[in-house]
C-alpha cells in the first residue's frame, strides 16, 4: 500500500440537484487512502446521493470526483475502480454464491478465478456455502456475500450504502466488528453511509455528519462527540444538554457565563461561537459528565465546578447506569447519566439536587441555531412550540 | 414476597388472537365446496369431450351405418402417414412465428418494463387493444393489408424484398398473400400479445438495483443484459414461447384466410375432416396426435431450459 495519497477520494465542489431541490449542496471532501470513513446523517440528508456520485450511479450536477490523480467524474460505473455494497445487497438471484463473488473478476476477463474466490469466501467465512443460491442464506450471510463480491475486485474504494440496515441489532453489532476486521485486514478505503450514529462511531476513523445536503462537521468520533460545533451534531451524536447563557466576562482563557441566576465557566478554546461580553451562547454538556449530589450535601461539591440546582422529575435504571431527568431553572429536562457504583438512595423523583461538572467538559455553541436540531422530533411546528417552551 | 405472590397469580387470560386449529365439521369442507363448480365445469366441458374423442378415434364405420368402437388403432398410423407434411408445416410455421414474436416482443417488453415511465400503462393497453376486435376480423384485415398490388406488396417489391423471400421459397412471384410468409405473419401478429405480456411481467419483476450492481462490477450494459437481465427473464421467455407456440401450432384460421392449399396446417386438416369430409375417427386421431406432439415438445423444451418456476 502506498502512502503517497494516490488513492485518496477527492470530491471538489460536488453537488446534486433534482429540479429545484438540492439533495447535496456543493461540498468538498477528501477521504484519505486506507481510512474507514463514515457519512452519517438522517434519511434524506444527501449521504446516499454523495455515495452514488462516487460510485458513478448518479451524475453530479456540478463538481468533480477524483480517485487519486484520476478524474472519474464522467466515467460510467463499470469503468471506475470502485465497488459498492448495496443497501439490500442486490445479489444476483440466479447465480450461486461462488458465481456472485466471481462476477466482477469474470467481467474483467480473468480466467482462473477459483483460488481467489475461495480465499475471499474464507475471509468472510462462507467457504461452505459456495454452491448455494442467495435466497438460501440468512441476512447476515447475504450481507457478507455482498461484501466479498465487492472486495474481491480489490477496488481503490469500497462504498457501503447502509450495509447493515436490514439486520437485527445483535447481528448488526457482530457485523460492525466483522467489517472493521476486514477493513483492517485488506487496507482498502471504506466509505460507509449510515444513519446510525453508534455504527458510525464504532467503525469509522473519520465521520462526516451530514444535514440537509451539507457536511455539518467532520472529524474523529471522539472529536465529534466531545467537541460538537453545531447543535445538530451535539444532538445527533448522543445526547447533549444545551443551556442558553449570556457572556458575563472573560478571564484567563475562560468565559464566564450567566445562566439563570447562576454562573458557568467555559474554556475559551471549547467555544465554537464568537463570545463577546453581553452576547449569547449555548452551553452544552454531555449527560455522563455530570455528577449528581443531593441538595443536603451541596456543601461537599468541590469549588470551581459548574453547578446548577434542580429537582429530579424521573429516573430510569438501565443496568450500567441510571438516567435521571432533572428540572432546573435553565433547562426543564436536564439529562444526567450516573454510573451505578454507589447509588444514593435519596436520589428519587422529587428530590432536590445539585448538578455539577468540570468546566473542561463544557462546550459552547452559536446561539443563533435551533436548540433541538438533530433530535428525534425536530421538525415542523412542534419544534417551534418546544423551543418557545424552553425559553 | 412480592415476587412469590406474582408467581402464584393465575396465568394471564388467553390471548385474543384466534388459535390456528383446523376448522371442524362443515367448516373443513368449505374448500371442497368452493372447488366443486370448477371441477364440474372441467368434467363436463373438458374430460367428457376428451373421452368421447378418444373413443371416436378408435371407431370404424360410416355415417350411414353408424360408428362402433372396434379399437382400430390403424387410424392413427393412417393419419400420420397421410398428413405428416401438414404436421411438419404446423411445427415449422408455429416455430417461426414464435421466434418472430420473441424477437419483436422482447425489445418492446423491455421498453415497457424499464424505459416507459408514465407511458407504461398506455403502451400495455395498446398491446392488449387488438383483443377488443374479433380474431377473425383482424386476420381478414391482414388479407387487405397483404392484398396483391397493395401498398405493402408494392413497397416490398420495389425494395426487392420479394426477390429474396421468393428465392427462400416463402413467397411466390409478386404475391405475399397465399404464401407461407403471409401465414407466418398472421400467426405472429395474432399471438404477439401472448409473448409480450409474460415477458413484461418477468422483466418488470427484476430489481433495478441488480443492473446497478452489475455495472458496479464492471459489466458493460450489454454484458449486464446477457448475464443478468436475460437469465432473470427466462421464466417469461419460456411461458411466452409456450403461450405462442401451443395455440399457433393448432391454429387453422390464419392458414385458411391468408394461405393456400400449399400452406395447410394440421389444424386445417382436422377442421376439414370434421366439418367437410365428416371422417370423425381420422379427425379425432389427428387431434390426439397433435396433442401428444405438443406435450412431448413442451416437456423437452422445459427440461432443456431448466425452468422449474414457470410464470
Amino acid at each position: 500500500m502506498t502512502k503517497d495519497h494516490g488513492g485518496d477520494v477527492r470530491l471538489s465542489g460536488i453537488s446534486k440537484t433534482y429540479g429545484s431541490f438540492a439533495a447535496v449542496h456543493p461540498l468538498d471532501l477528501t477521504v484519505p487512502e486506507g481510512s474507514f470513513f463514515a457519512l452519517l446523517g438522517a434519511s434524506g440528508c444527501g449521504k446516499t446521493t454523495t455515495l452514488r456520485m462516487i460510485a458513478g450511479l448518479e451524475e453530479p450536477s456540478s463538481g468533480t470526483v477524483s480517485l487519486g490523480e484520476q478524474d472519474v467524474t464522467r466515467l460510467p460505473p463499470h469503468k471506475r475502480p470502485v465497488n459498492t455494497v448495496f443497501q439490500s445487497y442486490a445479489l444476483f438471484p440466479h447465480l450461486d454464491i461462488f458465481e456472485n463473488v466471481a462476477f466482477g473478476l469474470r467481467r474483467r476477463g480473468i480466467r482462473s478465478v477459483t483460488k481467489q474466490v475461495d480465499e475471499m469466501l474464507d475471509l468472510v467465512q462462507l467457504g461452505e456455502q459456495a454452491r448455494k443460491k442467495p435466497h438460501q442464506l440468512s441476512g447476515g450471510q447475504q450481507q457478507r456475500v455482498a461484501v466479498a463480491r465487492a472486495l474481491i475486485n480489490r477496488p481503490k474504494v469500497l462504498l457501503l450504502d447502509e450495509p447493515l440496515g436490514a439486520l437485527d441489532l445483535k447481528l448488526r453489532r457482530q457485523m460492525q466488528l466483522e467489517l472493521k476486521r476486514i477493513q483492517t485486514e485488506v487496507g482498502i478505503t471504506f466509505v460507509h453511509v449510515t444513519h446510525d450514529q453508534e455504527e458510525a462511531m464504532t467503525m469509522a476513523d473519520t465521520v462526516a455528519v451530514m444535514n440537509a445536503g451539507r457536511v455539518e462537521q467532520l472529524g474523529s468520533p471522539t472529536d465529534l462527540y466531545e467537541n460538537p460545533r453545531t447543535t445538530f451534531v451535539a444532538n445527533f451524536l448522543g445526547t447533549s444538554n444545551l443551556i442558553e447563557a449570556e457572556v458575563d466576562s472573560k478571564s484567563g482563557g475562560a468565559i464566564v457565563l450567566k445562566a439563570g441566576d447562576g454562573k458557568l465557566s467555559l474554556p475559551e478554546a471549547r467555544c465554537s461561537a464568537p463570545a463577546t461580553t453581553g452576547g449569547r451562547v449555548l452551553v452544552g454538556v454531555r449527560p455522563e459528565k455530570i455528577s449528581l449530589t443531593h441538595a443536603d450535601d451541596a456543601g461537599d461539591v468541590p469549588v470551581g465546578r459548574n453547578r446548577i440546582t434542580g429537582k429530579i422529575t424521573a429516573t430510569s435504571f438501565i443496568g450500567v447506569s441510571t438516567q435521571y431527568v432533572v428540572d432546573s431553572s435553565v433547562c426543564p429536562e436536564f439529562a444526567v447519566y450516573v454510573q451505578n457504583i454507589d447509588r444514593d438512595p435519596r436520589l428519587v423523583p422529587g428530590a432536590d439536587v445539585v448538578l455539577h461538572w468540570s468546566p473542561a467538559h463544557t462546550f459552547g455553541l452559536d446561539a443563533a441555531q435551533s436548540l433541538l436540531a438533530g433530535t428525534a422530533g425536530s421538525a415542523g411546528v412542534e419544534t417551534v412550540e418546544e423551543e418557545a417552551a424552553v425559553r | 414476597m412480592t415476587t412469590l405472590t406474582e408467581a402464584e397469580a393465575p396465568p394471564p387470560p388467553a390471548p385474543v388472537t384466534p388459535t390456528r386449529k383446523p376448522p371442524r365439521g362443515r367448516g373443513r369442507l368449505v374448500p371442497y365446496w368452493l372447488l366443486l363448480p370448477g371441477i364440474l365445469w372441467l368434467l363436463v366441458f373438458f374430460a367428457l369431450p376428451m373421452i368421447y374423442q378418444a373413443s371416436t378415434s378408435v371407431q370404424t364405420g360410416s355415417l350411414e351405418e353408424g360408428y362402433k368402437v372396434t379399437w382400430h388403432f390403424a387410424t392413427y398410423w393412417h393419419a400420420l402417414s397421410e398428413y405428416w407434411p401438414q404436421f411438419l408445416r404446423s411445427v415449422l410455421y408455429a416455430g417461426s412465428a414464435t421466434v418472430l414474436c420473441l424477437l419483436l416482443g422482447y425489445p418492446l417488453a423491455y421498453l415497457i418494463a424499464f424505459r416507459a415511465g408514465r407511458w407504461r400503462n398506455l403502451i400495455l393497453i395498446l398491446v392488449i387493444a387488438p383483443f377488443f376486435t374479433s380474431f377473425l376480423i383482424r386476420t381478414l384485415a391482414w388479407k387487405t393489408i397483404l392484398a396483391d398490388g397493395g401498398p405493402v406488396v408494392g413497397a416490398l417489391n420495389s425494395l426487392h424484398v420479394l426477390d429474396v423471400t421468393g428465392w427462400l421459397g416463402i413467397t411466390a412471384g409478386d404475391r405475399v398473400l397465399a404464401t407461407p410468409l403471409a401465414v407466418v405473419c398472421g400467426l405472429t401478429y395474432n399471438f404477439l400479445p401472448f409473448m409480450i405480456l409474460p415477458l413484461y411481467t418477468s422483466l418488470e419483476r427484476i430489481d433495478g438495483r441488480l443492473h446497478e450492481a452489475a455495472g458496479d462490477l464492471y459489466a458493460t450494459p450489454f454484458t449486464t443484459f446477457r448475464k443478468v437481465t436475460f437469465p432473470l427473464s427466462m421464466p417469461g421467455v419460456v411461458s411466452g414461447t409456450l403461450l405462442t407456440f401451443i395455440p399457433a401450432s393448432g391454429d387453422y384460421v390464419n392458414a385458411d384466410l391468408l394461405g393456400s392449399a400449399d400452406t395447410r396446417m394440421v389444424g386445417n386438416v382436422i377442421q376439414t375432416q370434421f366439418l367437410r369430409i365428416l371422417d370423425y375417427p381420422t379427425a379425432a386421431a389427428l387431434s390426439f396426435l397433435l396433442m401428444a406432439a405438443i406435450l412431448i415438445m413442451v416437456t423437452l423444451y422445459i427440461r432443456k431450459s431448466g425452468t422449474e418456476d414457470l410464470v
